[in-house]
């Protein structure tokens, strides 16, 4: 009978005392930090002794794709969260590994072809380094955004985020990997792609240059940007 | 632990003579040091492999390979694996190489033994059998191969009602490829002058194949005439053993997959859609022929693989369940050899062989993360090892 006020009271306390995130739907208080799953970070926290520190601070569960694995990237397990469609996160990373073992194979058969020790020393081998690459190569540094003046919309370049550029790099990438014919494989389109655009050449690499001009031809309009 | 001994046991009655090696191999202290630091051997020749070579890979010749495999034998991963590392190579272990080591030393003159390669899946076990296929060729033994069985019964081309065995089930399409397979890896041997039939074969009519004549035209008859392809594959077998009685040629029957013959769901639907059972396919006939142990100057190499049955009966990996009683009653007795997973050895010489291909770039760390992944699994290695 008496443990319900009990219970209600300790509730109120806790709003009263804590505020919590804005995110309303997260399960951890805002006083719950984001855990250290690097490996490297961690040896590093306990050298310089900041994990001592550290070690009863309350810390929020690691996400499933977040692993002390060597071969974890915080860059690829985005792009298979922007990949990944209705939720089915195991066909989007099996696409990228997929996506991976062809680049790999497509490079091996370069480097096997090539007689010159030098030249073969070149081709780049790490699926990893090519999709960093393609990804730095697509990523735009201005965008078009329509300003209504005077009752016409004029399309106005402004400079774009970091993050809304590597977003729209690795959202064109995603749509080249996508235009094909219905009898190939996404997979192996996908890796052509990536080595185009890594080489700064393809379809992906072709729109950001697009965007880049209309943005030139449109400068007349960059100062609707504050008046 | 219980087949382990009766392996061992039935291991123990082959005499193991010592191999003889040029003095230059066996004075030198540094072999074993050379041996771990490489974990490739220049030893191509599958007749000189013995447990020294163990976890170490050879490149099968391509032309070998041509002439083995170039009609299957080999898994689709690995071949585009060759293709890709511009060679093919295979890894020499202790299941194949105890398995050739007993082929080198059995008794020709008593009756055929029988081996069954068993694993889960993904163990290497298709590759095993296909290393001691290459010992078989290099041997000079005439090859009766069997891709695998998985083709005939689950993913069979067409079937027709036989003419020669009421109740029975011809799969010719497919027959007639294994003709072709079999031509192919025994052409040289085929011209032998002494591979004659043995017997008249009448298969109609107007045609017939007489006796004494090369075993190669009986072979070609089936090739041209694909709706006796089946038979000529039972005759063929017959015809073999035969020779092989009277010495004329020495025989290896390998089987991959030789759990399906006695699989009762197969594929294949009679025209009242009824499921035939294997043992009323009349290519079955021929190949259980051939793994029974009444006659000589033979053996037979088969794996037993769960993949070769439907999936919802992948229970257990041992051949007393994969074979089922019957198929266990008609091969026993027989040496049962495990194909286990990598052993740490292996692993390692593996993913050095990986590096040196440039299939896997060198990363501190790399070989423990991925012996914990893969669970020393070939197979699955090799999945993990693609997108690294």
């Amino acid at each position: 009978m008496f443990t319900r006020p009990l219970l209600l009271s300790s509730k109120l306390e806790l709003t009263r005392c804590f505020k919590f995130p804005q995110n309303g739907m997260s399960q951890y208080p805002s006083y719950y930090i984001k855990p250290i799953y690097s490996n490297d970070k961690q040896t590093d926290l306990i050298k310089s002794g900041e994990a001592q520190k550290l070690a009863h601070v309350p810390t929020r569960a690691a996400l499933n794709d977040q692993t002390s694995s060597i071969y974890h990237d915080d860059l690829i397990c985005l792009l298979v969260n922007y990949l990944m469609k209705d939720g089915n996160k195991l066909l989007a990373r099996d696409l990228v590994e997929k996506t991976m073992e062809k680049i790999k194979r497509v490079q091996l058969e370069k480097y096997h072809k090539l007689a010159n020790e030098e030249e073969k020393e070149k081709v780049v081998l790490n699926p990893r380094a090519i999709i960093h690459q393609a990804i730095t190569n697509v990523k735009p540094i201005l965008q078009l955004t329509p300003i209504k003046r005077g009752g016409v919309t004029y399309q106005v370049p402004v400079p774009i985020t970091d993050r809304r550029s590597q977003f729209l790099s690795m959202k064109w990438l995603i749509e080249a990997g996508n235009e094909k014919e219905r009898t190939v494989r996404f997979y192996d389109q996908f890796a052509y792609e990536l080595i185009d655009a890594a080489n700064n050449t393809g379809r992906a690499v072709k729109k950001k240059q697009d965007l880049h001009k209309q943005c030139e031809m449109n400068r007349a309009y960059a100062h609707y940007r504050w008046s | 632990m219980l087949n382990s001994l009766v392996r061992r046991s039935l291991l123990r009655k082959v005499p193991v003579q010592p191999i003889i090696l040029p003095v230059a191999h066996l004075s030198l202290e540094t072999q074993p040091l050379e041996r771990l630091q490489s974990f490739r051997t220049s030893e191509n020749n599958p007749l000189n492999h013995s447990d020294d070579h163990i976890g170490q890979f050879y490149t099968i010749p391509s032309e070998h390979k041509k002439k083995l495999f170039l009609y299957g034998g080999l898994p689709r991963s690995y071949d585009t694996q060759t293709k890709t590392f511009n060679e093919s190579c295979l890894m020499i272990r202790k299941p194949s190489v105890d398995v050739i080591n007993c082929l080198r030393h059995v008794d020709y003159s008593k009756p055929a033994v029988r081996f069954i390669l068993y694993g889960k899946k993904g163990q290497g076990k298709s590759l095993s059998l296909a290393h001691i296929i290459h010992y078989g060729y290099s041997a000079g033994f005439l090859i009766v191969h069997v891709p695998w069985v998985g083709g005939w019964l689950r993913r069979c081309q067409e079937s027709s009602i036989s003419e020669f065995k009421p109740g029975c089930i011809d799969t010719n399409l497919d027959a007639a490829a294994w003709l072709v397979h079999f031509k192919h890896q025994n052409s040289h041997l085929l011209d032998n002058p002494d591979l004659r039939t043995t017997q008249d074969h009448v298969w109609s009519k107007r045609e017939s194949t007489p006796k004494d004549v090369p075993l190669g035209e009986l072979v070609d008859h089936g090739i041209n005439r694909i709706k006796f392809a089946s038979q000529c594959i039972v005759v063929l077998a017959e015809e073999i053993k035969q020779l092989s009685r009277e010495g004329k040629c020495k025989t290896l029957v390998v089987v991959d997959g030789f759990n399906g013959f006695f699989y009762p769901n197969t594929r294949i639907l009679t025209e009242k859609k009824e499921v035939v059972h294997p043992k009323n396919v009349t290519v079955t006939e021929a190949f259980l022929n051939l793994s029974r142990f009444d006659w000589k100057n033979g053996a037979a190499v088969v794996t037993v693989d769960e993949l070769a049955i439907a999936e919802k009966d992948h229970i257990s990996h041992f051949p007393r369940y994969l074979l089922g009683r019957d198929g266990f009653e008609h091969m026993d007795p027989f040496v049962p050899v495990a194909v286990p997973t990598y052993t740490k050895l292996e692993f390692t010489s593996c993913m050095d062989y990986y590096r040196e291909r440039r299939w896997v770039l060198p990363l501190d760390g790399q070989d423990e993360e991925l012996q914990f992944l893969s669970a020393m699994n070939p197979y699955r290695l090799m999945l993990l090892c693609n997108s690294v």
